[in-house]
């Protein structure tokens, strides 16, 4: 069973089809053959519509035959997080507010996906509006860690690292606002990669926090993190943030074993689970073992990135679902008799408990009397860890933490308590209100749950934390472990 | 000491006020759940309060390539496209509660 083709990576996968020795429409039909058994345990896909991925299939399969194959991901299924928009498909956003919205266009990267001749892959589960760490805040279904189904996947990008893990797909999208790439895959022990902002453009994801909201690639190893990211990347005048050529990011970044990695101080003592910080320091250790320079770094304001992040983050939510007023499409409440009772009435129906728990907040820190108190401060305080950032990254090539503190909780267990689930994002936030790079890699396991380790780099630094990446995952092998289902 | 503001939050949460600029209706008990949390929640961000923070915002973009494009027509959705995912429509447009009353 070793070679059963939910276990290949897409790298594997792709030299296969290439050198005729599978179709994509094989691929694909096994793949179908594993939904069928596996999704209603994980809950991962929330739609998948087979006719339509055989028929992607047979075309690749004819290009291939007639020499017109479109590069690497040529015949490869993507699956692709529920924000992201395919032409013809659901885009849900997992929430009632978009039950029954099918797309009326393509995002930027689901051209892109086309255009490298991927096959579009299905819908994959979140939490509402990629708001939260546990897809538990899903309005269709509850997604489970394949390791361990009675725990969470992490969120908000949990369908598309459990389907990972559960090898329903090999290669999956995610969108990052907070941590919500690389959180859920430290959960289900796969790669996750937080692109420099800018580098992807969001044309076609619906918008949470835009100064923070990127797409990234997620996959069972960096071989096939890589592969994703380079068919991602790419100019876009739509997105006025994506400044497009991206050479830079793919630089080749040298001998990984010369890299200097910086440990920010004490961000391995409170709050962090005993075997992640085990896990976290053989990681280092390794590192050190390879001849890479290790030295503790100073990031005094790290405190104070979980409240800026949920300041600026709510702030820009609460203005960006201000489009759900139930007039031009999503879901429109049956009893409105004014137009403000159509819109409130609609959005009151349509949202769930921790978007509107989150618009209130976001409403709150801007309105009147409290903006400057709130949002202007975050604002500053974004600018000083900003700073901080840059500063150390002058000074070595990545920063090197775990990426969660604990290992994936029980499903339910945090369900009560808001403020636990944002302090779950601690040390991914601060990557998104510096905009810069990072990634999640598989280091270990907490009793039988995957735990990841963090790496942060400088602006266009990609190549580098793939390098770093590549150099763990070839000496430890996580990449090939499945979760038994 | 000079930030009022923060402390006066403490004191009171006019959560009818929030939810009437949020446009959200809310139940007795979403105000009395939502109230507790927020107020839980902005007790944690009383750090940002005490912190010795920079005057000045500087917040330009990490990589700075201009993305500025030229401003020349591209495509749009057609009416067709739009009406179809649009909750009501009648004749090719959107159709809404009545906006403006008779008597005014």
């Amino acid at each position: 069973m070793a070679d059963a083709l939910h276990t290949l990576s897409a790298a594997e996968l792709g030299r296969r089809l290439s050198a005729g020795l599978l179709t994509s429409r094989t691929l694909c039909e096994a793949l179908i053959a594993r939904y069928h058994l596996v999704n209603k345990k994980v809950g991962a896909f929330t739609h998948l519509d087979e006719a339509d991925v055989l028929a992607q299939a047979e075309a690749s399969d004819a290009r291939r035959k007639a020499g017109e194959g479109r590069g690497p991901l040529e015949g490869i299924p993507v699956a692709i997080k529920d924000n992201i928009a395919v032409k013809g498909q659901p885009l849900t956003c997992s929430s009632k507010m978009l039950a029954s919205l099918v797309s009326p266009y393509d995002a930027h990267v689901t051209e892109r996906l086309r255009a490298a001749g991927a096959i579009l892959y299905g819908r994959l589960n979140m939490d509402e509006f990629a708001m939260g760490s546990s897809t538990e805040n899903s309005a269709i279904q509850k997604t489970f860690n394949p390791w361990d189904l009675a725990c969470i996947p992490g969120g908000s990008s949990g369908g598309s690292a459990a389907a990972l893990a559960a090898g329903l797909v090999p290669l999956a999208l995610g969108s990052d606002t907070g941590g919500s790439i690389r959180q859920p895959a430290s959960h289900c022990g796969v790669v996750g990669l937080k692109p420099t902002y800018g580098l992807i453009s969001r044309f076609g994801l619906v918008a949470f926090a835009s100064s923070l909201d990127q797409i990234g690639p997620m996959a069972r190893c960096i071989e096939d993190c890589e592969l994703l990211l380079r068919a991602l990347a790419s100019a876009d005048a739509r997105d006025m943030t994506c400044f497009g050529p991206s050479d830079r990011a793919f630089t080749p970044a040298g001998d990984a074993k010369k890299l200097r990695i910086g440990i920010p101080k004490g961000f391995l003592g409170k709050g962090v689970g005993a075997e992640v910080a085990t896990a976290v320091t053989a990681a280092i250790e390794f590192y050190r073992s390879q001849g890479c320079a290790i030295s503790e770094v100073e990031l005094p304001s790290a405190d104070l990135a979980v409240p800026t992040y949920y300041v600026v983050a709510t702030a820009e939510a609460s203005s960006n679902l201000g489009r759900y007023d139930g007039v031009r499409y999503g879901h429109r409440s049956a009893s409105a008799g004014t137009p403000v009772e159509m819109m409130t009435n609609s959005r009151s129906e349509g949202f769930g408990a921790e978007v509107k728990r989150r618009i209130l907040l976001g409403t709150f820190v801007l309105s009147a009397g409290y903006a400057d108190a709130y949002y202007m401060r975050a604002l500053r305080a974004r600018s000083k860890i900003r700073a901080e950032y840059l500063a150390a990254l002058a000074t070595v090539d990545v920063l090197l933490t775990p990426t969660v503190p604990t290992p994936a909780f029980k499903v339910g267990e945090k369900a009560s308590d808001p403020l636990q689930l944002y302090l779950e994002d601690i040390f991914t936030i601060p990557a998104n209100l510096a905009g810069l790079p990072a990634i999640s890699v598989p280091c270990g396991k907490s009793g039988h749950l995957p735990v990841g380790f963090h790496l942060v780099g400088a602006p266009l630094s990609e190549a580098k934390l793939l390098a770093a990446g590549r150099l763990f995952e070839a000496a430890h092998g996580f990449a090939h472990q499945q979760a038994a289902l | 000491m000079d930030r009022p503001p923060l402390i006066a939050m403490a004191e009171g949460f006019d959560i009818d006020h929030l939810a009437k600029l949020a446009r959200l209706n809310l139940t007795a008990e979403e105000k009395a759940l939502y109230s507790s949390q927020l107020n839980q929640i902005l007790g944690h961000f009383q750090t940002l309060a005490k912190a010795d923070l920079p005057e000045t915002i500087d917040l330009a973009r990490v990589v700075s390539e201009s993305a500025l494009r030229s401003d020349e027509p591209g495509p749009v959705l057609g009416a067709e496209a739009v009406t179809r995912i649009a909750p009501a429509s009648r004749d090719g447009q959107i159709s809404v509660p009545r906006v403006v009353d008779d008597e005014a």
